[in-house]
């Protein structure tokens, strides 16, 4: 269960204050899959972020699980973004040098798991998405876009999230491509009981998610 | 730098030890002759062989004597002149004299005043040198070529002869000659590189005090100190003990010169090593920093993902590390192969030019060495002095002949210090790396 409660965000540009955020509120149920649609610049990816816990917001409460994450300090932010929350990029965003199966493993090493029960977790959540046989051993250098996001949406469920939260995620992807990984994403909403907030332009995605928020120069002006 | 740096270090404690910490006693006024009865004797010595930092004393007691039935002129008294008088010898000296200026071959030339000519006759008298410590006479040792040595504190009628000495008079191991109207045996034959060296016979000190009834009486004794940095203390010891019945002279400033161009060296290659540190260091920080800045992202997406900031600097010092310690064996193994050259010709290079600045200072300082030792020894006008001359190429040779050797300490400081670095270096872009916001990374896509 996820509460946003009056959240804003704003920023010091120049002599200007931007209000990229502006007291937004939404509920999201646990399990469920849902959109934040918004052209460039609608203050979608930081609200992304707030809920990620990478930045904090100005005012206005985020409530998950019962915990506000707007008033948590420095090192409960990073044990919180470790455990609750798994990030998906628009670029993939893996670690280059580092293979497909080590890119999974890298969450669970901030922690404390066994490196052995962690690759086995590794292993099979990679075959989930369809990352198979050597090209868990690839680096990303040498795998495409559609299987890069597919480890990283791998890397994302790796330390079991309670949140997955995706930054348009099927933005540097083809039209067919970007239909797998957003169907990928939601078999995964369904089959791993994990909430999956994504942020999208594309409208025919936000058909199909359960909830749909609509941003507007910081504003929520419409709910599914 | 720090291999030349340990290596030049060790070799000044060891010159310490061994180059210039001896401290000459002589009777007061001898030298101007003045006071010639004012001799030393064994039993004030003794004391300064109590003294702290008194490693050794070779006591001394020189004479000479004249070759039977040969003339002499006079060259002048030394020491007390109660001696016997019959104070010839049976051998003859290995030095010949040609008074008329056509010295060659191992001759001598001698000059004459008002044109006068030496005897037919005449031979060079033979030096007789007293010792306690016949193997480390006046600095110098003596290099037995056959025979064995005597022992300097035994009154017994045995001999060392120079080579020279014996080849002249057919001597050997087991031959006897005649001194004092006494019949001596040699004992050994030794090798010297000097005039006066070959000129002389070695006899134990109470010996000579017998031969020429001189009981208890020294002219010369040299203390050795353990250490050079107790040189001045101690001769200061020795000054009070003997009161004025004795000059005390230290070698301090042919020490000093010896160990000055070796400082140097260590001095040079203790800043070199500073250097090399902070160089190191600001080659690092300033890489770090570039790696930090090129791989923001990666920061970024690693806190993303539950890093926290410790986790990530500790990755990038890691790196750091790795990165000096391969450094730094490569740089132990460079210092294998190249630290004797170059501490070599670092050491080489500075104790040349010492000796270019301090050339006429050093034909004094060092007795005439670094050069030849001079015929002005020949006669033995020195007591006891000249003979075995300190032999200032050997102690170059010692100042300068240095051998580098890599210990574990070598390797425990080298890796310090890349440690030290890596550290220092790290410590600037771990902060960069703190103040690496994810959203800021995130959003500039």
């Amino acid at each position: 269960m996820i509460k946003v409660s009056n959240l804003t965000k704003t920023f010091q540009s120049g002599d200007n204050v931007v209000t990229a955020v502006h007291n937004v509120s939404f509920e999201v149920p646990a399990g469920q899959f849902a959109s934040i649609i918004g052209k460039s610049g609608s203050g979608k990816s930081t609200l992304l972020s707030l809920l990620g816990a990478l930045d904090q917001p100005t005012d206005g409460s985020i409530e998950i699980a019962g915990h506000d994450i707007a008033r948590l300090g420095e090192r409960a932010l990073v044990r919180y973004r470790r455990e609750k929350i798994g990030f998906v990029f628009q670029g993939y965003n893996l670690i280059p040098n580092l293979t497909a199966l080590e890119n999974v493993m890298l969450p669970q090493s901030f922690g404390r798991a066994n490196s052995h029960s962690g690759k086995t977790r590794a292993m099979e959540l990679l075959d989930q998405v369809g990352i198979t046989g050597d090209k868990q051993l690839r680096k990303p250098g040498r795998l495409s876009g559609g299987e890069q996001q597919r480890v990283a949406i791998a890397r994302a469920l790796a330390n079991r999230p309670a949140l997955i939260l995706a930054d348009e995620p099927t933005g540097n992807l083809d039209s067919e491509t970007g239909k797998m990984i957003f169907d990928l994403l939601h078999k995964l909403s369904r089959s791993q009981e994990t909430t999956i907030i994504v942020v999208t332009h594309d409208l025919s995605i936000a058909g199909k998610t359960d909830k749909s928020f609509h941003l507007q120069d910081g504003k929520l002006i419409s709910k599914k | 730098m720090l291999i030349a740096h340990q290596a030049v270090g060790r070799k000044i404690d060891d010159v310490k030890q061994s180059v210039g910490n001896t401290i000459t006693i002589t009777p007061a006024g001898f030298s101007d002759f003045s006071q010639a009865n004012n001799a030393l004797t064994g039993s004030s010595l003794s004391k300064v062989t109590s003294l702290a930092h008194v490693s050794s004393l070779s006591e001394n007691l020189t004479d000479r004597v004249t070759t039977i039935g040969s003339a002499t002129p006079e060259f002048g008294k030394f020491g007390s002149n109660a001696s016997s008088t019959n104070n010839t010898t049976s051998l003859t000296s290995p030095i010949t004299i040609n008074a008329d200026g056509s010295g060659n071959g191992g001759s001598m030339r001698v000059f004459i005043r008002d044109g006068g000519s030496l005897p037919a006759n005449f031979s060079l008298p033979i030096s007789v040198l007293g010792t306690t410590t016949p193997l480390n006479v006046e600095g110098g040792t003596i290099t037995l070529s056959s025979g064995a040595l005597i022992d300097g504190a035994k009154d017994t009628n045995s001999a060392l002869v120079s080579a020279d000495m014996a080849t002249k008079n057919n001597l050997k191991v087991g031959s006897t000659f005649t001194a004092y109207g006494a019949t001596l045996t040699v004992a050994g034959i030794f090798t010297s590189s000097t005039k006066t060296g070959g000129n002389t016979i070695v006899v134990a000190l109470p010996t000579i005090q017998r031969l020429t009834n001189q009981p208890d009486i020294i002219t010369s004794a040299t203390a050795t100190v353990d250490s050079l940095d107790n040189l001045s203390s101690t001769t200061d010891a020795v000054k009070s003990t003997l009161g004025s019945n004795a000059d005390v002279q230290s070698s301090q400033s042919e020490a000093d010169n010896a160990v000055q161009p070796l400082q140097n060296v260590a001095s040079i290659s203790l800043f070199s090593l500073i250097g090399a540190v902070i160089a190191g260091s600001a080659i690092i920080l300033l890489t770090m920093i570039m790696i930090v800045r090129e791989r923001r992202r990666e920061i970024g997406i690693l806190k993303a993902i539950g890093a926290s900031n410790t986790r990530v600097v500790l990755q990038f010092m890691s790196e750091a590390i790795t990165l000096t310690v391969a450094g730094a064996i490569i740089g132990i193994l460079i210092g294998v192969a190249g630290g004797n050259p170059v501490t070599n010709l670092l050491v080489t290079s500075s104790t040349q030019s010492a000796a270019t600045v301090n050339t006429p200072t050093k034909a004094t300082t060092f007795g005439g060495s670094f050069g030849t030792a001079g015929p002005r020894a020949a006669f033995g006008s020195r007591p006891a002095g000249g003979f075995l001359s300190r032999n200032g190429t050997s102690l170059k040779n010692s100042v300068t002949n240095i051998t580098t050797n890599i210990g574990w300490s070598i390797l425990a400081y080298g890796l310090a210090a890349a440690l030290a670095i890596a550290i220092i270096g790290s410590a600037c872009a771990g902060w960069m790396i703190a103040r690496v916001k994810p959203y800021e990374v995130m959003r500039a896509e």
